[in-house]
């Protein structure tokens, strides 16, 4: 998964300027979803909420999309190997505008059942349903 | 994608080192029940899928295009995993949120509305039709 950071890093642009950077950003999607690379890809809108605290009792407005940290949007990308995400991510065209790709592996199953190998996969309730939960989150 | 009366929403799940410190009998328990959370909101037809993402990852930045080792592991703002949720609108996406069962253990869930349109082509039209009507005046 390609995780895009620092959405607005069109500021400052011209309207030519910045024509050209999506002209260039719209043929690398292009590109890439030819070569049947992108199993999915969104932008994200500005206006999200953040929630934490038991019961989820904090909602607070965020992230601010001015920072460099936010993510603007994602594309779950199709690679044979990390270091073939890592080169789609530096032939991202923005990235000279200011922006950051963070690059994860997407996984088959949640790393806390390789940090903590007694866990049993199973859900709370429905019992009858044998241990798919987290292996179909790959699916 | 979306219909008139549905939205489709991201959860994104930070903090990844919430396991820390929890007992045997805790983590089971939690991760017990996010699976069955997982399976009951697939099940409603609300989410559309999840992942979660490995840890170690690449950040790739800057003009020189660098390439870099990160996140680092144990972040509060690390992103651990992501629900696509398709839902009738924000309230209940953030309802949805609030069910999350990490978060009495320290995990925060942003929750973003995924867009039609990319914000900066939204900025670059509304930014072309300002200077079109400046132009006609």
């Amino acid at each position: 998964m390609l995780l895009f950071r620092g959405p607005q890093w069109d500021r400052g642009l011209s309207t030519d300027e910045l024509q050209q950077v999506m002209d260039k950003v719209i043929t690398w999607f292009e590109g890439l979803n030819e070569r049947g690379k992108i199993k999915g890809a969104q932008p994200l809108g500005g206006h999200g909420r953040m929630i934490s605290g038991t019961d989820g009792r904090l909602v607070v407005d965020g992230p601010f999309t001015e920072t460099k940290e936010a993510v603007g949007g994602y594309l779950v990308l199709q690679a044979d190997s990390l270091n073939e995400a890592v080169e789609v991510a530096r032939s991202m065209p923005t990235l000279r505008h200011g922006i950051s790709v963070e690059v994860r592996p997407i996984l088959a199953e949640c790393p806390i059942f390789q940090r903590h190998p007694e866990l049993v996969r199973r859900p709370t309730k429905d019992a009858t349903r044998a241990e798919p939960a987290l292996t179909e989150m790959a699916a | 994608m979306s219909t008139t009366t549905k939205s489709d929403y991201l959860l994104l799940f930070r903090g990844n080192a919430w396991d820390r410190g929890l007992s045997p009998a805790q983590l089971q328990k939690v991760v017990s029940d996010w699976m069955a959370w997982f399976e009951r909101l697939k099940a409603e037809g609300k989410c559309a899928g999840g992942h979660p993402l490995e840890e170690q990852g690449k950040v790739v930045s800057g003009k020189r295009r660098t390439v870099a080792d990160g996140p680092f592991a144990e972040s509060k703002e690390a992103i651990g995993g992501y629900f696509y949720l398709t839902v009738a609108d924000e309230n209940e996406a953030i309802e949805i949120a609030k069910q999350c069962p990490g978060l009495e253990y320290g995990s925060v869930v942003e929750v973003r509305p995924v867009a039609e349109i990319c914000s900066v082509k939204q900025r670059a039209e509304e930014y072309s039709k300002r200077e079109l009507a400046a132009a006609r005046a």
